[in-house]
């Protein structure tokens, strides 16, 4: 085959096919992340007032919003290892726990859960404090950023759980037969065959949840966290300028979603396999 | 002589299915045993047992003396016993060289420079020293059939377990892996091989069983029971040989 041109796929082009040459679909999405910078950077030379100014506003906003994003994402690539594994369990209580928690976890709203975790999560544990005699903990104040983060890790933990349980179960049953034939233990299996499969598998769809998540930040500022969000409304309630405050915070969203969707496709492409 | 693999009145349900029956065999060192029968007879189910990917509900198996009861004692056994797959089964994320130096490294905590020469030798006996840095994927069947027996052998198994190696083989293939199991039989590494080809089984095989339901129908020298009475063995071969 090698010199030969590659068989071009045939028929429809609007739909993808595995095995068609679609990678090329991929790059041109830059150009989207350029205009929307484009569009904002217009926004601001044309109009200085308001737009510069909400921009230097929610400023710190931004960087919140990043900083609870990434920082939640990393705690929930772990919680979803652990999760998933928990639900692949042989052992009925490991398991039983681990679906516990993914089945109650994905049905409350997530606000929901923010709202608990800042207002009710504190008092119960001031209660505890209180009945065990232990200061520290009969003073506990949420910390909004601490809280926000929580919240967040523990709901998209389950549904990493869910995807860390799909990507294992994906991986052909011979390839750890050939890794315990070899002698390999049970972890040693998964560390060094399964896993490293597996995240390959995921990639995508945990992609998906980072911007998804990235979105759902937004949520936080409900519970006293200055994001991008909550500074946004802050600008507003003093300049009443809502059309201005909103287009620019949702291009200012767009700018970060866009940009995290191009990042994970590049990431995706870096670690594509074929088996 | 104490035999190698010890197999003691075996049983094992799949739900209804009573696919072993009480199986006793005993296997010599050096010995080429080749188990025919048809399908669902539970020949495969019996090799996967004497390493135990299979568990078994009661009986009896000793390999090399280490009985396979404890977890620990399994995974000994497992490092002395090598196994080849009807699919291969090659790790799809590593390239043929680390496939044959994973097991090596994290298992038999052999150093790297080590690993790779047993590798690179393995490879050469193998045939395929020049795809060393390919992945599985762009090996043909045989190519990563050969891999497989080579990634079992970088472990230094005093047996090597086939379960149908060329069962998924286009037939051009098939001969370039039974060359290299041929090879290893006249080493005299001790083989017990599920499979039906029966020239392999003529030159290479010490002793062959026809299985069938279960239970070990017939146990003979290849000679003897390609000629044999046996109005089952005569049925099956019936239909095998063409």
């Amino acid at each position: 085959m090698e010199g030969q041109p590659k068989p071009r796929p045939s028929g429809s082009k609007i739909f993808y096919i595995p095995g068609g040459e679609a990678l090329l679909r991929i790059d041109p999405w830059w150009g989207l992340v350029a205009l929307v910078i484009g569009l904002v950077v217009l926004l601001i030379a044309v109009s200085p007032d308001p737009f510069w100014n909400i921009v230097r506003f929610v400023r710190d906003g931004i960087v919140i919003t990043i900083f609870i994003t990434i920082t939640a994402f990393l705690f929930t690539l772990v919680a979803g290892m652990l999760g998933g594994l928990g639900r692949l369990s042989q052992n009925w209580f490991v398991h039983g726990v681990a679906t516990l928690y993914v089945e109650i976890v994905r049905g409350i709203p997530l606000l929901v859960q923010l709202l608990a975790w800042y207002f009710a999560f504190p008092v119960i544990v001031q209660g505890v404090g209180q009945w065990l005699n232990i200061s520290a903990l009969a003073e506990y104040q949420a910390n909004a950023i601490f809280t926000a983060i929580m919240g967040l890790v523990v709901c998209y933990g389950a549904y990493m759980s869910e995807i860390y349980r799909a990507g294992i179960q994906s991986i052909p049953k011979g390839q750890t037969e050939a890794a315990r034939s070899l002698g390999m233990t049970h972890f040693q299996s998964l560390r060094y065959v399964i896993l490293p499969q597996a995240i390959r598998v995921i990639l995508p769809p945990v992609g998906n949840e980072f911007v998804a998540l990235l979105k759902d930040s937004s949520l936080v500022s409900v519970v006293a966290v200055a994001d991008l969000t909550r500074r946004g409304r802050e600008f507003m309630a003093v300049h009443f300028n809502p059309i201005e405050v909103w287009a620019m915070v949702a291009l200012l969203y767009l700018v970060l979603t866009l940009f995290s969707a191009r990042l994970v496709a590049w990431v995706e492409r870096r670690y594509r396999f074929e088996r | 002589m104490k035999p190698i693999i010890h197999i003691e009145n075996v049983h094992k349900q799949f739900g209804k299915i009573h696919a072993l029956c009480g199986v006793s065999l005993d296997v010599q060192k050096g010995e080429v045993v080749v188990i025919i029968g048809p399908s669902g007879s539970g020949k495969s189910t019996l090799l996967r047992c004497i390493n135990r990917l299979e568990e078994y509900d009661s009986g009896r198996i000793v390999v090399d003396g280490i009985p396979l009861d404890t977890a620990e004692n399994i995974n000994t056994v497992r490092r002395e016993v090598g196994m080849v797959f009807q699919s291969f089964n090659l790790f799809a994320h590593l390239t043929v060289l680390d496939n044959l130096m994973l097991a090596q490294r994290v298992v038999r905590k052999r150093p790297r420079g080590e690993s790779e020469k047993v590798a690179r030798e393995l490879l050469e006996k193998v045939g395929i020293p020049d795809k060393a840095l390919a992945y599985p994927i762009q090996l043909s069947g045989g190519q990563q059939q050969r891999v497989a027996i080579a990634r079992a052998l970088a472990m230094n198994p005093k047996i090597m377990l086939f379960d149908e190696p060329t069962s998924a083989l286009d037939p051009e293939m098939i001969k370039e892996v039974l060359d290299v199991m041929l090879a290893l039989a006249q080493e005299g590494m001790t083989m017990v091989v599920v499979s039906h080809e029966m020239g392999f089984a003529r030159a290479a095989a010490n002793r062959m069983l026809l299985m069938d339901e279960g239970l070990i129908v017939e146990e003979a020298t290849p000679e003897e029971l390609f000629s044999s009475t046996h109005e089952r063995t005569k049925k099956f071969l019936g239909k095998v040989l063409h």
